[in-house]
Formats: C-alpha cells, sequence, structure tokens
C-alpha cells in the first residue's frame, strides 16, 4: 500500500510539474478567464454572451460590466465572460479564486432562460462539462484520471434532446385560473396547430414558430428543489458566504413585451411568477437581487427571431444603469452619474 | 456503460467483490443481473431482443434435445435462426435493404416505393445474435446438449465482458465455466487486471489518440496532400487494431477476473505473413465462427477447386456484410475474398509455402506486405461510400508539390505508437500477461507505471466509443 502510495505521489508530481499546465490550456482554457483577473480586483462580473454581444450599429460597443464601470470610476471591475455559461460554470470559475485575491463583490448574471429545461439539457452541455473537469478541488493526477475516463455526463445531442422533450411533458403547468393546457409540449403543440394570424389572416408560420420558441424558452415554473440550477447558485452563495463576498445576482432582461404580443398573458404570468420567486428566495439569503426582467424594450433586443438576452448599445447601458443603482448603496463613495 | 468510463470503474470491483462473497450456487444470478445492467445503460428497451434471442434459442434447444433426428428437429432450428437473423436483419439491414429496393424501383420505372425506417442499431446485436446461433446450431448437430436452466443459458447469451462485441463465444467454452467453482485467486486477479491495463492503455493511449487524426483525414481528404492521406491511411490501420485488440483484452482481463477464460480474439495479426494467417490472427472468434458455421457446412475446401473459390468468397462476403449494411462492407469483404483465393492459388502454383522463422527477413518482409494489402483494404471499412474510398485513392495518387492544410500529430503520439509496435512483436505467439509472468519485478512493475501514467496523463479525452460497438 505503501508503495502504491509512492508511486501516486511520484506520478502527480510528475504530471503536476511537466504536462498539468499544457492540459489546462488544451481542455480547461476556461481557467485563463480567472488568471486574468488582478489580485487588486474590487468587482467581478461573471456573464455570458448577454455581457459582450452588440449589434452592428452600435456607437459604443462596450459590454454590460463596463458601462457599469463607468458608474464607479474609481473602483478595480473586471469581468468574466463565456458564451453559454450558466451558474454551474460560474461556480467553478468563482472556486478557482485565489485567496490572495481582494475581490469584495461578485455580480453572477442571472438569466431566468437559464433554468428551462432546454437549457439545462443543452447539447453543449457535455462539452462545458469536460471543461471543468481538470478544475475539480483534486489532485492534478486524479483531475487528469477523471478527465481520461470521462468522469462528467457524456450524452449525445440527440440524448439531450430527448431528455429536455420529456421534461417538456413532466413538468406540469400550474396557474391560479383555469389554462388549457398541462404541460409545455402541449401548449407549444396547440401554438403550432392554432398559428398566428398575419395582417391578411394567412397563418404567419415564422412568427408563430417563434410564438413556439418563447413558450419553451419561459412556460416552466422553476422548483428550487429539483432545478440543478438553483442548486448551482445556492452553491455560490454558500461560497460567497465562506469566501466573505458581498453577492448580487443580476437577473437579466428578456423579451417581455414579445412574449407579451405573441403569446399573452399566461406566459408573462410564468415570467413574473419565476422572477418573484428568485428576488424573494435569494433575498431571503442575503443575495442582491436585481431586477431587470422588463427593463429593455423589444427594439433593444438583437436577435428578433430567437430568444436571447442580446441587447443593442442602449439596451446594455439599461442593464448597467439598473445594475449600478443596485450596488450604490455598496459603494456611496464611489458612485458617479454615468449619466446614460 | 463503456471499458473506459469512470462507471465501468466502478462497477467491475464491485461485481467482482460481491462475485466472491456470496456462495457459487448464486453467482450466476449476480452475473445474469450485472449483465443485464450493463446492458441496459444503453438503452433499456433493447434489452427485450435479448429476452426474445434467449428465451426461444433456450426452448428450441430443449424441443430440439427431446427429438431424435435432424430432421425433425429442422423446424427448431429453423424458428431459432429466423427469429435471431429476422431481429438482426430488421435493425441492421432492413433500411440498407429498402434504400436499395427503392433505387431499384426507381430504374425500372415502378412507381413504387419501401417507406424507410429510420432504427437505432442495438449495441452488440451481431455479437449475441452470432453467439447464440452457433448453441442452436451445436444443438441441432448434436454436437451440444440442450441447456435446462434458463438461468445459465440467460447468462451464456448475456455475459457482459464479452455482450456487446466478443468475443463470440462457445457454449461448450464459456457455459460449463459458470457452473464451476471459482476460488479468488492471485494468478486470476493479477493476469485479469495486466490485461485490463494493457486493453485500456491501447484503447485509450493509442487509439483514441490517433481517432481525430484519422477522422480529419477522412471527413475532408481534399484538405490534404497525398503524404497526409497516406498517414491517415495507415495509422486507421493502428487505430482499428489498437480499438478493437484494447476492447478484447479489457473483456478477457474482465472475465479472468471472476475466473473465467474467455478465447483470445488477436495474436499479433499485423505480423501475419499471408491473409489467410492474418484471419487466423484477426477477430479470431469471428473467424473461426464463419469457419466453423459457414465454411464448413459449404463443403469447406473438400470441393472442387471452382466450388471452394465461390466458398470462400460466399464467407468473406457475408463477413464483410456482418460488419455493416453497406456496400462499403460488401466490398471490402469481396476483396479480401478475393485476395485470400489469388494468394493461395499463386502460392500453390510457385510452390511457396515455405516457413520463414520469427522475425526472419523472409517474415517481415511478407509482413510488411500483408499489412499493406490490409491497410488498403481497411479504407473500404472506414469510408462512408465506395465513392468515398476511390475519392481517398485518387487523391493519395495526385500530384501536389505541398499539403493544403497541415496535419498536426503530436510527437507523443508517435512515441506511443512505437511502443505499442515494439510490444506487439514482443508479444508476438504470446499475451501480455503471460509474457509478463516470471519477469523481474522492478520490469513488471516499470511496465505497469508506465502504462498507469499513460493512461491516466495522456489518453485521449473525446468520446470516441469503441468501434466494433457500432457492429
Amino acid at each position: 500500500m505503501l508503495s502504491l502510495l509512492l508511486l501516486f505521489f511520484v506520478m502527480n508530481l510528475v504530471y503536476k510539474s511537466l504536462f498539468y499546465e499544457k492540459d489546462l490550456q488544451k481542455y480547461s482554457s476556461i481557467i485563463n478567464l480567472v488568471r486574468d483577473v488582478p489580485l487588486d480586483a474590487d468587482i467581478i462580473y461573471l456573464g455570458e454572451s448577454s455581457n459582450n454581444t452588440v449589434r452592428a450599429d452600435d456607437l459604443d460597443k462596450r459590454k454590460i460590466s463596463d458601462f457599469m464601470g463607468d458608474y464607479f470610476p474609481g473602483l478595480g471591475i473586471y469581468d468574466l465572460t463565456k458564451p453559454a455559461a450558466h451558474a454551474g460554470i460560474f461556480k467553478v470559475l468563482l472556486e478557482q479564486m485565489p485567496e490572495e485575491s481582494e475581490v469584495e463583490t461578485v455580480i453572477v448574471t442571472l438569466t431566468l432562460r437559464s433554468f428551462n429545461a432546454q437549457w439545462i439539457h443543452s447539447p453543449l452541455e457535455t462539452s462545458l462539462q469536460k471543461g471543468l473537469v481538470l478544475l475539480r478541488p483534486y489532485p492534478p493526477l486524479v483531475n487528469r484520471f477523471l478527465l481520461s475516463f470521462k468522469a462528467y455526463e457524456i450524452k449525445s445531442g440527440e440524448e439531450r434532446e430527448a431528455d429536455f422533450k420529456k421534461q417538456w411533458q413532466r413538468d406540469k403547468l400550474s396557474f391560479p385560473y383555469a389554462f388549457p393546457h398541462e404541460h409545455v409540449r402541449e401548449w407549444d403543440r396547440w401554438m403550432a396547430y392554432q398559428g398566428i394570424p398575419d395582417s391578411s389572416g394567412e397563418i404567419d408560420r415564422a412568427l408563430t414558430e417563434l410564438a413556439c420558441h418563447y413558450i419553451k424558452a419561459y412556460g416552466f415554473q422553476i422548483d428550487t428543489l429539483h432545478n440543478p440550477r438553483i442548486a448551482d447558485f445556492d452553491g455560490i452563495v454558500e461560497l460567497a458566504r465562506a469566501r466573505g463576498w458581498k453577492l448580487v445576482f443580476n437577473l437579466m432582461a428578456e423579451n417581455t413585451e414579445k412574449a407579451g404580443k405573441l403569446v399573452g398573458k399566461d406566459l408573462i404570468y410564468l415570467m413574473n411568477e419565476n422572477r418573484e420567486l428568485l428576488l424573494k428566495y435569494y433575498g431571503a439569503k442575503g443575495v442582491m437581487v436585481v431586477d431587470n426582467l422588463s427593463r429593455v424594450e423589444d427594439e433593444q433586443y438583437i436577435d428578433q427571431n430567437w430568444t436571447t438576452e442580446h441587447y443593442a448599445e442602449k439596451g446594455r447601458k439599461t442593464v448597467a444603469k439598473n445594475l449600478a443603482g443596485a450596488i450604490r448603496s455598496l459603494y456611496p463613495e464611489e458612485f458617479r452619474d454615468a449619466g446614460y | 456503460m463503456l471499458f473506459n468510463t469512470i462507471d465501468f470503474a466502478i462497477f467491475l470491483p464491485i461485481v467482482v467483490l460481491i462475485y466472491y462473497l456470496i456462495p457459487q450456487k448464486q453467482r450466476w444470478m449476480l452475473l445474469l443481473a450485472a449483465s443485464y445492467y450493463f446492458y441496459m445503460s444503453w438503452k433499456v428497451e433493447y434489452i427485450l431482443l435479448i429476452f426474445a434471442s434467449t428465451l426461444v434459442d433456450y426452448f428450441s434447444g430443449i424441443r430440439m434435445a427431446g427429438l431424435p433426428d435432424r430432421r425433425s428437429r429442422l423446424p427448431w432450428l429453423i424458428l431459432s435462426l429466423c427469429v435471431n437473423l429476422g431481429l438482426l436483419f430488421f435493425f441492421k439491414y432492413f433500411s440498407f435493404a429498402t434504400e436499395n429496393l427503392n433505387l431499384v424501383f426507381q430504374k425500372v420505372g415502378l412507381a413504387r416505393e419501401i417507406p424507410m425506417m429510420q432504427l437505432l442499431l442495438p449495441v452488440g446485436i451481431s455479437f449475441y445474435t452470432f453467439q447464440t446461433l452457433s448453441y442452436s446450431i451445436d444443438v441441432y448437430f448434436g454436437r451440444q446438449k440442450a441447456e435446462r436452466h434458463l438461468g445459465y443459458f440467460a447468462l451464456y447469451v448475456s455475459f457482459f465482458p464479452q455482450l456487446v462485441a466478443g468475443p463470440i463465444e462457445r457454449y461448450s467454452r464459456l457455459a460449463p465455466q459458470f457452473r464451476e467453482k471459482h476460488k479468488l485467486s492471485y494468478d486470476n486477479v493479477a493476469n485479469g487486471l495486466r490485461l485490463i491495463l494493457y486493453g485500456l492503455f491501447i484503447k485509450m493511449v493509442i487509439a483514441d489518440n490517433i481517432s481525430g487524426i484519422v477522422d480529419l483525414v477522412y471527413a475532408h481528404p481534399e484538405h490534404y496532400g497525398p503524404g497526409n492521406i497516406l498517414k491517415g491511411i495507415v495509422l486507421y490501420s493502428f487505430q482499428i487494431y489498437s480499438d478493437f485488440f484494447g476492447y478484447s483484452s479489457i473483456a478477457i482481463g474482465s472475465a479472468l477476473l471472476l475466473g473465467i477464460r474467455i478465447m483470445d480474439n488477436f495474436k499479433t495479426p499485423y505480423l501475419a505473413k499471408n491473409i489467410s494467417e492474418f484471419w487466423q490472427r484477426w477477430h479470431i472468434s469471428l473467424s473461426t465462427w464463419f469457419r466453423d458455421y459457414l465454411y464448413f457446412p459449404l463443403g469447406g475446401n473438400r470441393v472442387s477447386k471452382q466450388r471452394w473459390v465461390l466458398n470462400i468468397l460466399v464467407v468473406f462476403i457475408i463477413s464483410g456484410l456482418w460488419h455493416g449494411a453497406s456496400w462499403t462492407f460488401l466490398l471490402w469483404g469481396l476483396l479480401f475474398g478475393l485476395l485470400y483465393i489469388s494468394e493461395r492459388l499463386l502460392n500453390d502454383a510457385l510452390n511457396l509455402h515455405r516457413a520463414y522463422p520469427a522475425f526472419s527477413a523472409g517474415h517481415l518482409l511478407l509482413a510488411v506486405k500483408t499489412f499493406l494489402l490490409v491497410t488498403i483494404l481497411w479504407v473500404f471499412f472506414r469510408s462512408q461510400s465506395v465513392d468515398d474510398a476511390i475519392h481517398i485513392f485518387k487523391l493519395l495518387f495526385q500530384k501536389a508539390p505541398t499539403d493544403p492544410q497541415a496535419l498536426l500529430i503530436p510527437l507523443s503520439t508517435w512515441i506511443f505508437l512505437l511502443l505499442f509496435i515494439i510490444s506487439d512483436m514482443l508479444l508476438y505467439n504470446s499475451r501480455f500477461d503471460s509474457w509478463l509472468t516470471g519477469r523481474p519485478f522492478l520490469l513488471r512493475w516499470s511496465i505497469y507505471a508506465v502504462l498507469l501514467f499513460g493512461i491516466i496523463a495522456f489518453a485521449g479525452v473525446e468520446n470516441f466509443p469503441f468501434i466494433y460497438f457500432q457492429f
């Protein structure tokens, strides 16, 4: 047994000194996002593509986190932006923050859509999870072993699609009034069959398809006991508590205007219900939750035929302003009105 | 559940531990439950196909055993053949058959079209179908007594180490071992672990690191010059060998941990001096299956030369189609058959049956020749269509002074490949576990350390399932 331990120790040493860094750069280059944050940063902003997606005609193509920085010119604000990331990824990134980092406040993007079945079972998930294996809190050789032996959920795109379709059918919708559809699958089918008429009374296929997307993207009710995203955000809360960070969840704007126009009040009801739940749930845990849900007008959404949180310049500035206004209470001396 | 995943690394020790803790009489139940669980981890529903095969062959066997002659047993054999081959045909060949029939209808101007079905091929169906068929045929010919215990029979059909990709075992070899009392023995555990370690190394370090490179070349051969295409073609020879040999070693090693011996599937095939010897060393369990259940019943070589040629072609074409429902596999089998026949006729005509000592210049020259021929034929095996294969050959002989795109092959891949070739030569007519037995302690442990470190630190991280799982 002793010789096996010795063998492990030597192998780990060899791997750590000669190969680990190369593997990190090859398979987990996400670590560089954390390494790029200076130790004396005051605030870090964790975001996905909503932070840095711009429209071609934007005059100012900076990120939400940069716009927010304009309100606090005296603070060191840095971002960790990873497209398609979610709380599970953010949590691992935060775990990598060096102990000697002087970060005081952590702002985490809270995207309502990331709680839906399609995002939870996204085909990108296998590759995202693979990228995190080497960052697990074990010795480097153990992490490489776990990576070699595929210790993460490997599912093909088809399998994940089957998973979210199953969930659409499994999760029952509940309204305080009579609602004709039992679950999102049924609602989606009804919408596809019913269709949205255009001005001439003909079914507008593109609009109908978009309405279906909205139903599938926002037609859910967060179950705090079983939704894996809740567990991820809870983990971030625990981590922030342990590290002494002030934690802010930035609930991103969704196109409620279009959702209402295309699908109607039922979908808005669900979106608002989920918003309230998140505000209450994380408010009770001492997290500052900034509510941007309906702050951005339809015109400012870059993707007009899909559901995303990609905002044009004015939209990004609106979110930044709202966020800055909320954290002003944390840094009253540092706040300057950026004039957006 | 793949052999090279953390799931199997947890599953196997648990099964082995419980196996040795429970009484021998209950072990079949554990192994059967474990085998079904193992199989259902792919797709739960497909266990029903294994149930169907098991029940039909079990009852056919019992019925045949009670009948006095072959004639009266024949209907039961036909039932077994129809059910097993019917399932295999439906899941594996139906789409191919309908696609080609529709093409024929179109050519002759018939306005009829058979509807196509997109069916997911149940993993391992070709393997367990052939395994269970061999039992029915043996019972029919009276070579095998019928199994009366449904549990043991079900275990023979589904024994997890060899369920999804062989080796295809015979009832007379495998099933009696389930009834034997196996004590936990140092030799079995040590040899089993050695084989698993070696198998994991050649699958994860050799095959999986080559896989991505080969995929690039075969996906877009026009991006590469002849030199790199040649590299892709040669590397595929090593990929398929290390992938399947790796799988087989893990399967044999896993069974050995339970005290059960499974037949060898590979014996350094790339050191074969001719095509005939290659097939005695490559996928041995399938070659011997075809020999015993197709080639011999067709008359083998105790027939006229023309008939023998026909027998060989039939066996190789069916063997090709066994691998997959595609013209590429059919052509691959046909070409192997033609090569086999030409080599044999040429050797007979020129009296070239000389035995060369191992690793003599003559042996090595012939081995290189065989390797090159086999490598050329792998192009048909690996290509998506016959047109793709021809396209690759055309590009191989094109004039291109420089490669349009570089093919980056890490130095570590070459080093490990070289190590694999050396180890294959060392293991000529031997097996990794027996080769290691009796070697000095320091040498053995140095080899374990290198293999273990290689598996952990250099394994390919992309999820490349074993190639033969698709058959």
